[in-house]
């Protein structure tokens, strides 16, 4: 820096530096909306002469999480950073995560998930850099930074980010380890270990708010098929049946405790397609198959799904939540920065 | 605070002061899907740490795989882990 301002704190960290933009406190924002991805549910008769009509719907699945709905006011094409306030911390607290980062015209649409219902309800602490946000005000003293353009990219007036903590945290691999289920019923629920990473110990876990998109996902499925044919008092008989339930996992988060930080997943989706047909001929002839994944009569069963208007009405992306099976994506670490909501309040 | 710079509103609260720590943006830099990027020209700070977040991203239908990355001097190396299922990544990369 041959002029401008550098400040750093007494651990040699920088503070303030005139070069470059510093996040500054947008606003508190509360939710527009809740909603979840609807269950993804298709299959044949209900009750069928022949064969198993053992859960023909979402038995023994576990429960899907829910997705607030917010509306940030940051204008600029600089993704705000959008700190959670979660509705608990502790280890019996949800996990919560942003899902969705999204602009929309002059503001961005932010998607919080959380692992499970509650009444009570996340907020969000949003932060962006000053020429994305109202940054007008009546107050006249304080300290303010302006770069070699002349733009300013600090003002003391407008509660720049203070962070007290953060690190790296990576998600786990699979939401659920074991076996995903036996025959007609299923076992898909999250089970796997959370992981975890410490930060600097802190005062109050209730008072503090952390940043950290969610990136990881994880899909797991259980398939099960049977089928029978023969004669009985005479008469031939055929049937088959054919079923994929599905679970679709985002990564999401708590504070544990003052000083430790966790992921795990939450249930963001869920699908059950089958297919039971009683036949007498050609019964056999791909239509077990072609209800599991990829095949036609699974395809054509989201499809109808979708146009029936299922996703419109609650306002999220259509889509089949099936993306691969038994795997999951993007687990390595990512960053967090833990703050404190009282700075802001 | 014996020492230091303590920047108060105009109540009397601290906004700000050598006493915190804070991450400085030092650039953000966009990966487009399917493709691997380096970005140079990244700003050096002692410490740095990278996010990475999906824009405009639901996972729906596709497997949604987000770009790898190494921050090693000046260039941010960017790297699509699918040919044709890595999605359009936003990496905020901070200092101090």
């Amino acid at each position: 820096m041959a002029y401008g301002l550098l400040i750093k704190n007494d651990d040699n960290e920088v503070l303030i530096d005139s070069d470059y933009p510093h996040y500054h406190f947008s606003g508190k924002y509360t939710h527009d909306s809740v909603t979840q991805v609807p269950d993804i549910s298709y299959g044949g008769v209900a009750n069928a002469a022949q064969g198993s009509n053992a859960n023909k719907g979402m038995e023994n699945m576990p429960s899907k999480g829910e997705i607030y709905v917010f509306t940030v006011p940051v204008d600029g094409t600089t993704p705000p950073m959008c700190f959670i306030k979660p509705t608990s911390s502790g280890t019996s607290a949800p996990y919560t995560g942003i899902v969705l980062t999204k602009q929309v015209s002059d503001e961005w649409e932010i998607h919080v998930f959380q692992s499970t219902v509650t009444s009570a309800s996340p907020v969000l602490y949003c932060f962006a850099p000053l020429s994305q946000i109202d940054n007008t005000t009546s107050t006249t003293y304080g300290l303010k930074t302006f770069n070699s353009s002349g733009v300013a990219t600090f003002d003391s007036r407008f509660k720049p980010l203070r962070v007290v903590g953060g690190g790296d945290i990576a998600s786990p691999g699979l939401a659920h380890t074991g076996s995903n289920g036996s025959g007609y019923t299923v076992s898909l629920g999250i089970n796997c270990s959370s992981s975890e990473t410490s930060f600097t110990t802190q005062s109050s876990a209730s008072d503090l708010i952390y940043y950290c998109p969610s990136i990881a996902s994880a899909c797991q499925e259980h398939t099960f098929s049977e089928s029978d044919s023969g004669f009985h008092s005479w008469t031939y008989y055929a049937w088959a049946r054919g079923d994929v339930w599905w679970c679709f996992y985002r990564s999401c988060f708590r504070i544990k405790s003052t000083s430790v930080f966790e992921a795990n997943y939450g249930v963001y989706a869920r699908g059950h397609v089958y297919e039971h047909v009683v036949d007498s001929t050609n019964v056999f002839a791909g239509l077990i198959l072609g209800a599991i994944t990829g095949g036609a009569y699974f395809a054509a069963a989201i499809a109808a799904l979708i146009a029936s208007g299922t996703f419109t009405s609650a306002d999220l992306d259509g889509g089949n939540y099936l993306p691969y099976e038994n795997s999951y994506r993007n687990n390595s670490a990512n960053a967090f920065i833990i703050s404190k909501a009282s700075y802001y309040d | 605070m014996s020492y230091g710079l303590e920047i108060s509103d105009s109540s009397g609260n601290t906004t700000f002061s050598t006493a915190d720590s804070t991450w400085t943006l030092l650039g953000v830099y966009t990966s487009n899907a399917d493709t691997s990027t380096d970005h140079t020209g990244v700003p050096i700070m002692t410490t740095r740490i990278v996010t990475r977040v999906m824009v405009d991203q639901i996972s729906g239908d596709d497997e949604s795989y987000v770009h790898t990355f190494s921050l090693s001097g000046s260039t941010l190396t960017t790297t699509r882990p699918h040919a044709t299922e890595t999605v359009k990544t936003v990496f905020m990369v901070f200092g101090k």
